[in-house]
């Protein structure tokens, strides 16, 4: 009955079985549902919202990639790349609105981030991006924007809770006159070091446990496999520093919607 | 003549959310003065310190140190001049020894075992381990460490809020001579919080008594 709808609707073979496939990934999706709402981490709204506005937005990159992978004009790229930072700052401010002043913090610790380890990476050549301005610069500065949202949004999170639920101990710390970078400064390095972690474990079992998707991705599209595991291990230390960077200047950043100019916590207490 | 005022607070109020907590408080504490601030439980007494070690600012009023007023001052130099010892003695993470200096270590400055251990004499906390976790120490001992921590900073005023409140008798009357001691050694004020109206004739040349405002309403 559904492949006569299809038919009669003159949907090609290939995007029937498409559709299909995605039917079935949305009864894994359905499982998931269920298993968070059972073990009450109430992020299925999320989730729900999340396939929904991914699915959306992934067609229309799958539909405009053959475009932006043919741009050759770097200030072109970099502005495409500038508007995926806003994106992932818009981002981490509805996953955390609870929290305020979030996108004040983490734009321009994404965009600083990203954009200056991209910019190093191309003026010094360290990825051979000449062949195709777009097809390299851009999946990568994404992969970089894409960290550095993950670890922005981390960093915020712990500094929030911590500052809610340690409240008495950031008080004794102010109290003997450490500044708010001081008495925050455990905080920052604990929540930093966390955020890194899946990374660094995805890095220490790097070719062995976890088979990265751009090196696939290379190996697939034809590249030396030799060159394809070097471009890897590149990406993961652009990953650390950008992700590094963006995380330093948004937890900076982030201290003046915490304290106010005369040092003090203005951050509410926990609601009961 | 007598000296200036070390510290002067006038018409103090405070209101949280609407609700008034602290209304026209004035003080004056002088040098190797001992104050009392007293008072039933949510009268205002702990927000009160907090407001003279700038952890807060007040709704109206003002507070001076040295005739100066607290927001003229930068609010790190203020804090370590006027030192705030919290009722719940907090440690951080790590050494007995750690948690001593890092006071000082936030305002750049450093000290010798040697210090350390004649601040922890007159805490009447010598021998310590100096290595050993601060997390593990007794109520009353994290008090110690926290009156310690602060007076390594050499403050001209000390703010101790209910220091005795997680002691037992005996040990809180230690404290109480600690501290009667600590005041003619170290050439400082004292503001103290207590719900303990005896405690505070009988241990502060001065008492101030609060009302809770909410009641009274």
């Amino acid at each position: 009955m559904q492949l006569d709808l299809f038919a009669l609707f003159q949907i090609p073979e290939q995007y029937t079985v498409m559709l299909q496939r995605y039917a079935a990934a949305m009864i894994l999706l359905a499982v998931l549902i269920i298993v968070t709402k059972w073990q009450g981490i109430g992020i299925g709204h999320k989730l729900i919202v999340g396939t929904i506005r991914g699915t959306i937005q992934i067609i229309l990159m799958a539909l405009i990639l053959v475009y932006i992978f043919a741009l050759s004009d770097l200030i072109v790229i970099f502005g495409v790349l500038t508007f995926m930072g806003v994106f992932a700052g818009h981002t981490t401010r509805s996953n955390l609105e609870r929290i305020p002043g979030v996108m004040r913090a983490t734009l321009p610790g994404i965009l600083v981030g990203a954009l200056s380890v991209m910019a190093v990476v191309v003026v010094l050549e360290i990825i051979d991006w000449r062949s195709g301005p777009g097809e390299f610069i851009i999946p990568m500065g994404g992969m970089l924007i894409g960290n550095c949202m993950g670890l922005t949004s981390l960093v915020i999170d712990r500094m929030w809770s911590n500052a809610q639920k340690q409240r008495p101990l950031l008080e004794t710390a102010l109290a003997l006159g450490a500044t708010p970078k001081q008495a925050t400064e455990l905080t920052i390095r604990e929540s930093i070091r966390s955020g890194l972690l899946p990374n660094l474990n995805r890095y220490a079992s790097l070719g062995i446990v976890s088979i990265p998707g751009l090196m696939s991705g290379m190996i697939i599209g034809g590249v030396n496999p030799l060159e394809a595991a070097i471009y890897q291990v590149i990406i993961f230390i652009m990953i650390f520093l950008s992700a590094m960077i963006a995380a330093l200047i948004t937890s900076r950043l982030f201290l003046r919607e915490m304290f106010n100019e005369r040092a003090q916590l203005t951050v509410p207490p926990p609601e009961p | 003549m007598p000296d200036a005022p070390i510290l002067e607070l006038e018409k103090v109020s405070m209101a949280f959310e609407g609700k008034q907590v602290l209304r026209n408080v004035s003080l004056i504490l002088h040098h190797n003065e001992t104050y009392g601030i007293t008072g039933p439980s949510g009268c205002g007494k702990s927000t009160l310190l907090r407001i003279v070690n700038d952890l807060l600012s007040p709704t109206s009023g003002s507070v001076r140190f040295q005739e100066k007023d607290v927001r003229e001052w930068n609010p790190q130099e203020l804090r370590r001049r006027v030192v705030m010892v919290p009722q719940e003695a907090k440690m951080f993470p790590g050494t007995v020894r750690a948690n001593l200096v890092w006071g000082l270590k936030v305002h750049g400055m450093t000290t010798e075992d040697e210090q350390l251990k004649a601040i922890l004499r007159e805490v009447q906390l010598w021998p310590i381990d100096l290595d050993g976790n601060a997390e593990n120490l007794s109520g009353g001992q994290k008090q110690r460490v926290a009156i310690a921590r602060a007076l390594l900073l050499k403050p001209n005023v000390l703010l101790l809020d209910e220091p005795t409140s997680a002691l037992d008798t005996d040990s809180a009357l230690a404290v109480e001579k600690t501290i009667n001691s600590l005041l003619s050694d170290h050439q400082m004020g004292v503001l103290i919080v207590t719900h303990n109206k005896e405690q505070a004739e009988r241990f502060t040349s001065r008492v101030l008594e609060l009302e809770n405002l909410s009641e009274a309403s």
